[in-house]
């Protein structure tokens, strides 16, 4: 069995409005699941500082384990159904270039935000088969994005990419 | 017919005449000479003599620009009413004989330039009012001047996501080529996005009521 090729340069232009492959989504995820745990670990500490110089106490509240596991469910569900609700995408996702949008190709609404942000835990239930979509369905839906009747696709510009590439390469070629 | 004379009636002049039927006397000259100057007269061709005049010599021998010294021009202009000449003038015909593509062409354009103090220019212009006057946020909305402002101020930063982009479609487009030739299948007809953002509906432009009825 021979390995198909890598894709080349016209592959990755023009791909605005398709839908999003499975790896540059689970990127994404990670760079998310990276940036929500910074922002509370950041946040935990910086409500720890405040209460010790009001108080005068040493408290640290990451050693309340209950309370800082419901915290940090809250700010998941803020994290991510805020930032879809407002734009269709979270840090991650903009990071990548790709957004949530309706099933048709609408702008995601608030109630879908929070439908997805509530069913996505579901698509790691056995192992991960909620995300087995991404890779086999025809429009590559985990079981979230059928739950809240979404899709992800590429926000990215890549032709505006490929031109501003072609641009920085223009002095060098000129020398 | 005037009398003969320089104008002087001929009942005064017998009047101060000092001898007696010198009146009666100069009355019969009188009248004999001015028949004798009314058939000369009568008998000169005016027009051969103006003929025979050489008027080239004659104009040489003025001198037009002391006639024109003595003109007083101020004058002249004061009594000219050049609202009247204005309104008997048609501008609309004058203007559409000139070629104005022929006088164009001759202009030396870069010359113009060159003699425009454009610093001068600038300095009456007052830059804060014209600033005001803009509306950026129309003007931003209209153009991709925010996504330009965007670009050209994180140069490094959009290079590194172009980079870390292009890389995941490519995996994305490598993961999926495999699984569909696992599979065995032709991902060729399935959708490529959703409806409206790969298909977008084609704008109907709006038509005025007649051509539409």
């Amino acid at each position: 069995m021979t390995t198909p090729p890598v894709p080349a340069a016209p592959l990755v232009t023009g791909r605005q409005g398709h839908y999003a492959g499975g790896v540059t989504r689970l990127v994404a995820f990670a760079a998310d699941v990276g940036a929500s745990w910074g922002l509370f670990t950041l946040a935990l500490a910086g409500l720890s500082f405040a209460i010790n110089l009001v108080t005068g106490n040493q408290v640290n509240l990451a050693h309340q384990k209950w309370l800082a596991l419901a915290a940090l469910v809250v700010w998941e569900f803020v994290y991510f159904a805020y930032q879809w609700s407002l734009g269709g995408k979270t840090i991650g996702m903009a990071v990548l270039g790709i957004r949530v949008v309706g099933r048709e190709g609408d702008a995601i609404t608030p109630r879908q935000a929070v439908v997805r942000t509530i069913t996505f835990p579901l698509s790691f239930l056995l192992f991960g088969l909620g995300f087995l979509g991404i890779l086999i369905n025809r429009d590559r839906h985990a079981w979230h994005d059928r739950f809240a009747r979404t899709a992800v696709v590429y926000s990215w510009d890549a032709r505006a990419a490929r031109l501003r590439w072609l641009a920085r390469q223009e002095p060098t070629i000129a020398d | 017919m005037r009398s003969w004379g320089n104008g002087i009636d001929p009942a005064a002049l017998r009047a101060v005449s000092p001898l007696p039927g010198a009146s009666r006397m100069e009355q019969l000259v009188e009248s004999i000479a001015e028949r004798v100057v009314n058939l000369v007269l009568d008998a000169i061709d005016i027009n051969a003599i103006v003929g025979q005049v050489d008027m080239d010599g004659l104009l040489a021998k003025v001198d037009v620009d002391a006639i024109v010294s003595k003109v007083d021009v101020d004058n002249l202009i004061d009594r000219v009413d050049v609202q009247k000449i204005i309104d008997r003038v048609d501008v609309d015909e004058i203007v559409s004989r000139v070629d104005v593509d022929q006088i164009v062409a001759r202009v030396d354009v870069e010359q113009i330039i060159g003699r425009v103090d454009v610093q001068a220019i600038i300095e009456r212009v007052d830059i804060e009012q014209v600033i005001q006057r803009v509306d950026i946020d129309k003007l931003v909305e209209q153009t991709e001047l925010g996504t330009i402002i965007a670009h050209s101020t994180s140069g490094v930063a959009s290079e590194v996501l172009d980079v870390v982009r292009a890389q995941g479609v490519g995996l994305d487009d490598f993961v999926a080529r495999w699984v569909n030739r696992i599979l065995r299948r032709k991902a060729d007809e399935w959708p490529v996005g959703p409806a409206k953002l790969v298909n977008p509906p084609v704008p109907v432009p709006d038509l005025p009521l007649e051509a539409a009825s």
